[in-house]
């Protein structure tokens, strides 16, 4: 009995040190002048990009095992990092996990098939794209956020001033404090949330084949709102104007259009889906 | 011929239908995917109308793609991992801007003409020769792990029934501009879908 136990103990001890002698630490340094650009490439594995305290890019990966290289390259202002496979690399063997640290106005390129994704604190144009990566970017000011997954969960926080594009096929998007001249968020099957106040004057278009779009806006909001399911519901908890002309016949139920707040600064806002429910939530004080 | 000399014979024979050209588009997906995203141009661009009014998001993503390729912020080098990444299949950004051009300026035409005439069939823009293909898609994603394969093929599945929707209702009522925006975006969800799994194929 003590054997068989001590056996295991020592199987488990050898299964660990392995993992820990595969897995390596590697650190990057390049100095950048303003506005660089910076790419990080990995097929498997997450990246985390945050602002650093000058001009300067610091790359951290953890490499999970020898099948896998870190190539990187400084070509001016550019900085490109890319996750290298070696033969019978796998998504495991082949994960990289990067954390990243670039100037604040830098823009960025982010790549990875299944890790997440996540931004914060810049002011840089930014590109998140993977099938199925999770995204997180927040706290971004004056940039293109454009984002594209398949199937990851897509969350932007306190987005000021920005040119946001979100593209999703099922993945469930949540856009909480965003605003700015564009915000697009286009999903076949993935719910949409919104939480926001709609900014000043912008765009806003949120639009599913399938799936539902919530949107719990404040009392001060100022927007025309349309708002249109070919064959589901839409719910409409907020008193609007009556608008007087839309593209389509607004059907009870199915459709709503008006205006909500000062005019002189209201933003256009679609919610469209084909089957999805929408619903216009007044936000409580707790929200 | 390798990818290099085909894409400078597009110059000459530009749907790639020579012998050459065919031998190489059969081995290469980044080429083959390359030229049916030109034909697509082509074929939009026919339609093209001067005075239209592309919606603003085309305008933000050309923004985008000059902005990431420094063109309108010189002091700003590009972000080049697209073109060394992608080899051939680089063109596909600017490529992809132009489609969603031609494709916008395409609707908006169709739109205008066809105020006060209420019985039109629509035929989208997409719908050509040159259409994007399911079996190329499917032979993409058949190398893929199998729980990720499938995500593909569902994922595949319900922009088809999406675009099938969209397209129902942009035929029942060819006047209404929401309609036509909802097949756009289909569209585009597929083309996202198709860059995300030629992506994932790339060595």
């Amino acid at each position: 009995m003590v054997n068989n136990l001590t056996a295991k103990l020592v199987a488990i001890g050898v299964v660990v040190a392995a993992t820990l002698v595969a897995e390596s630490k590697k650190e990057y340094r390049f100095a950048v002048g303003p506005k660089a650009g910076v790419s990080v490439m990995n097929p498997y594995g997450s990246i985390s990009v945050k602002p650093s305290l000058n001009n300067t890019v610091i790359v951290n990966a953890v490499l999970h095992s020898d099948k896998v290289e870190v190539d990187n390259s400084q070509n001016g202002n550019r900085v490109d990092i890319q996750s290298h496979l070696l033969a019978g690399a796998d998504a495991d063997s082949g994960r990289v996990d990067y954390e990243v640290l670039v100037p604040a106005d830098a823009s960025i390129t982010l790549h990875s098939n299944t890790g997440s994704l996540r931004a914060e604190k810049l002011h840089g144009d930014m590109s998140l794209e993977g099938p199925e990566a999770a995204v997180d970017v927040r706290d971004i000011s004056d940039a293109h956020v454009h984002v594209k997954t398949m199937n990851g969960t897509v969350n932007l926080d306190n987005i000021q001033n920005g040119h946001v594009e979100v593209d999703s096929l099922s993945g469930e998007v949540t856009l909480r404090g965003v605003t700015g001249p564009l915000v697009q968020v286009v999903s076949t099957s993935g719910r949409i949330n919104y939480i926001g106040d709609f900014g000043n004057s912008g765009e806003y278009r949120l639009t599913s084949h399938s799936g539902d779009i919530d949107a719990t806006i404040p009392d001060w909001t100022s927007a025309d709102v349309t708002a249109r399911s070919v064959r589901g519901e839409v719910h409409d908890d907020i008193p609007l104007q009556p608008k007087n002309h839309t593209w389509f016949p607004i059907d009870k139920g199915r459709a709503f259009a008006g205006t909500m707040g000062r005019v002189a600064v209201s933003s256009t806002v679609v919610l469209r889906t084909f089957s999805g429910k929408i619903h216009l939530r007044k936000r409580s004080e707790k929200q | 011929m390798n990818c290099v000399e085909l894409q400078k014979s597009l110059a000459e024979v530009e749907d790639g239908s020579s012998l050459e050209q065919r031998a190489h588009l059969r081995a290469c997906p980044a080429c083959s995917a390359l030229v049916r995203e030109l034909n697509l141009i082509v074929a939009a661009a026919g339609r093209l109308q001067a005075a239209d009014e592309p919606s603003p998001r085309v305008w933000n993503s050309i923004e985008f793609t000059l902005r990431q390729e420094g063109l309108i912020r010189p002091q700003r080098a590009p972000v080049p991992s697209f073109s060394t990444r992608w080899g051939a299949a680089r063109w596909l950004v600017p490529a992809a801007a132009m489609l969603l051009l031609a494709v916008g300026i395409y609707l908006r035409r169709e739109s205008l003409s066809d105020q006060g005439v209420q019985q039109v069939s629509v035929v989208s823009p997409v719908a050509t020769p040159s259409d994007l293909d399911d079996a190329d898609f499917m032979q993409e994603v058949a190398t893929q792990a199998p729980a990720t394969k499938t995500r593909y093929e569902e994922s595949l599945r319900q922009v088809n029934e999406s675009i099938r929707d969209a397209q129902g209702v942009v035929d029942e009522s060819p006047n209404d501009e929401d309609a036509r925006r909802s097949l756009m975006d289909a569209y585009q969800q597929k083309s996202m879908l198709f860059e995300m799994a030629m992506d994932r194929s790339q060595p």
